[in-house]
């Protein structure tokens, strides 16, 4: 059985030298030392759409920088490090490490930028809560000494928010993830299955609620459910009522034994946290898309393209 | 009843096939576009003739009267031509064409042909800039001096209903021929054009790039009309996440007597606008009138309004509102906006 995990949170300011020695403090926060020698490791941020980070909806490169150079000071400069992200229903990953800022901190801090909808790719299966879901698995992560998992922190109207273990299921090489979504909440789960990051620390210095705010927070675990947990605490849900938080808990995806919080207080995010009301939630707006669908089809108007489903 | 082809059939030409339906008289006989799955849903609009290529569609059977062009830029001036070649009627999607060499030849072409061409300047038709236009006409605000347009979204980015990949013709610099200077920024330099009806400088122009793309993501520019020496201030941008169905939109008129912005012509509250333009549209279909399309959203009703303005320009034998010759000038300002924007 999985164990939950201490996190750490830290606060920090939107700074190059300020964003690393805060990643620093986050990893001896929860005492983090991987097994074994770090020859390979692979860090996968959010770059989920063509969307700046100080939207609140993508990995900072800054954070991914920070992290880049930590590893470097601890475990030597010959580590071969690669920044990974998969194509997405609508993001192309090339397009993305270009806009958002990744082509150039490879450039500056010499990692290799990698797609893994490009990778050679294994199909697994996983079953969760009684559904049997397949996927392709990109094969290059299974081999890095650290895989390090660095989400945003955001809500998400499909399954309330988006963190660590929702992050892990933008590692699915196949780019029409849509295909997922009637069963989204069993894919995070079943895909936490089969890929383990060894860390994650999360991109909380911008974060995303029903607005974008500076937050400030870094957060840190070896444990993607414990950080969830934790996460989604400060985006005011309840945990233990987000669907695929329980799914994970009853899969042994994730335990609360174990899990404690060190630093920061979590009061101090939660005050400041832009909460989501109903107006904002996957709920309003599909009753005001099908209300808009019925209205096309009572008056014979039209429906621009880009308003279809 | 004039016949119509379309050819392209991504957002705009889908867009373009559904708002004919419902103009009187005129019935779209035959699309052409590569993607098989857009034709099957023009056939289910009940287009009879599906092409794969649009040299086909315009040499038929059948013959049609009209083309509507509304393929990638640097596709424009070679459908346009042989549009023109086969005798038909254009109306083609911004911009005319992807260099003012391109534009000089289609005007020449407009007029050894004789046919009519209209370039899609749908901004034009947006309610309240007519408004606008009609208050410069009036006398209400005095001499125009300063005219403010912005319009700052996600631009080909935008993350539609339906998640779909940006199509990669827009990251393509020698196909898109230009960045949100051509894309929205040709819009705006169009409406300063309405507004002063003058020619124009470009005494300014910065274009930025935040995104890291070859093609620029944002750009100021400023013009300035010849003779009354109204200024035109320009800012575009494609780096705004947008949420719809808020639209960041807005045109200001300073004149020597007052002032008149676009804000407070549009609806202020969308959903309440869409409910009271959905209600009287459904009581038209129950009385069995005439609906009028897409006017739930003021900016959609525009592209209705436009093609509207175009077939009444074909079937009165009228000039179309905005001809070749506007989209060669505002196409030549665009140019010397990234000539100047080179210089500094």
């Amino acid at each position: 059985m999985k164990l939950g995990d201490v996190v750490g949170l830290i606060r920090t300011q939107h700074s190059k030298e300020e964003i690393k020695s805060s990643i620093a403090k986050a990893l001896d926060l929860i005492n983090f030392k991987p097994k074994g020698r770090v020859k390979v490791v692979d860090i996968k941020p959010n770059l989920c759409y063509y969307w700046h980070s100080s939207t609140g909806s993508t990995t900072d490169p800054l954070v991914v920088g920070g992290i880049i150079d930590c590893i470097r000071e601890r475990y030597g400069d010959d580590v071969h490090i690669r920044v990974v992200e998969a194509d997405a229903t609508a993001m192309r990953t090339k397009h993305a490490f270009l806009m958002l800022g990744y082509e150039k901190l490879a450039k500056e801090k010499n990692v290799e930028l990698f797609n893994l909808s490009e990778d050679e790719l294994r199909e697994e299966k996983s079953c969760v809560n009684g559904v049997e879901i397949r996927f392709q698995v990109p094969t290059s992560l299974f081999k890095s000494d650290l895989f390090i998992n660095v989400p945003k922190l955001k809500t998400l109207s499909e399954t309330k928010f988006s963190c660590a273990l929702k992050n892990i299921y933008g590692c699915i090489a196949y780019p029409k993830k849509i295909v997922y979504h009637s069963v989204l909440h069993e894919a995070i789960v079943g895909i936490n299955k089969i890929i383990r990051p060894h860390l994650t620390i999360v991109d909380g210095i911008v974060a995303l609620g029903k607005y974008p705010t500076k937050l400030g927070l870094i957060m840190a675990s070896r444990d993607p459910f414990s950080v969830d947990w934790v996460a989604a605490q400060i985006m005011g849900f309840n945990p233990s009522k987000v669907k695929f938080l329980k799914i994970a808990l009853k899969e042994n995806v994730g335990n609360l034994e174990g899990l404690e919080i060190q630093g920061e207080n979590i009061a101090v995010f939660q005050k400041y946290f832009p909460k989501v009301g109903f107006f904002s939630s996957k709920q309003w707006w599909n009753t005001l898309y099908s209300l808009f669908l019925f209205y096309i089809r009572l008056s014979d108007d039209v429906i621009p393209p880009m308003l279809e489903k | 009843m004039l016949s119509v082809g379309i050819i392209g059939l991504g957002n705009m030409g889908m867009l373009h096939l559904r708002n004919c339906r419902h103009v009187d008289g005129v019935k779209v006989v035959s699309v052409a576009d590569k993607s098989k799955k857009a034709l099957k849903k023009a056939e289910a609009l009940g287009v009879k003739n599906l092409f794969t290529n649009y040299q086909d569609l315009l040499k038929g059977p059948p013959k049609i009267d009209v083309a509507i062009i509304a393929l990638p830029n640097f596709l424009h001036f070679e459908s346009v031509q042989r549009a023109l070649e086969e005798g038909v009627d254009v109306f083609v999607e911004k911009p005319l064409a992807s260099t003012v060499e391109e534009c000089e030849k289609i005007v020449r072409l407009v007029e050894k042909s004789g046919r009519k061409l209209m370039v899609g300047h749908n901004m034009r038709f947006i309610e309240a800039i007519e408004k606008m236009k009609v208050a410069i006409e009036d006398g209400r605000i005095g001499d125009l001096e300063v005219v403010t347009l912005e319009q700052i979204l996600n631009g080909p980015f935008t993350h539609g209903m339906m998640p779909r990949p940006v199509a990669e013709w827009w990251f393509d610099p020698r196909k898109v021929g230009g960045g949100v200077l051509l894309d929205l920024g040709y819009h705006l330099v169009d409406l300063f054009r309405f507004f002063v009806e003058e020619d124009s400088d470009v005494i300014l122009s910065h274009l930025s790039y935040k995104f890291n793309l070859p093609i620029e993501d944002g750009a100021i520019i400023v013009l300035r009309s010849c003779e009354s020496g109204a200024r035109g201030i320009i800012n575009v941008g494609w780096f705004q996440k947008s949420v719809f169905p808020e639209y960041n939109f807005r045109v200001i008129l300073h004149g020597c007597a007052g002032f008149i912005s676009s804000e407070s012509l549009v609806p202020r509250n969308i959903y309440f606008h869409a409910i009271k333009e959905g209600t009287k549209n459904i009581l038209r279909r129950i009385l069995r009138t005439k609906i009028k399309p897409l006017s739930y959203s003021y900016y959609y009703e525009a592209y209705y309004k436009e093609l509207l303005s175009f077939f009444d320009c074909i079937k009165n034998d009228l000039n179309p509102p905005v001809s070749a010759v506007d989209g060669l000038k505002t196409l030549s300002l665009i140019e010397q906006a990234y000539k100047k924007s080179n210089k500094q």
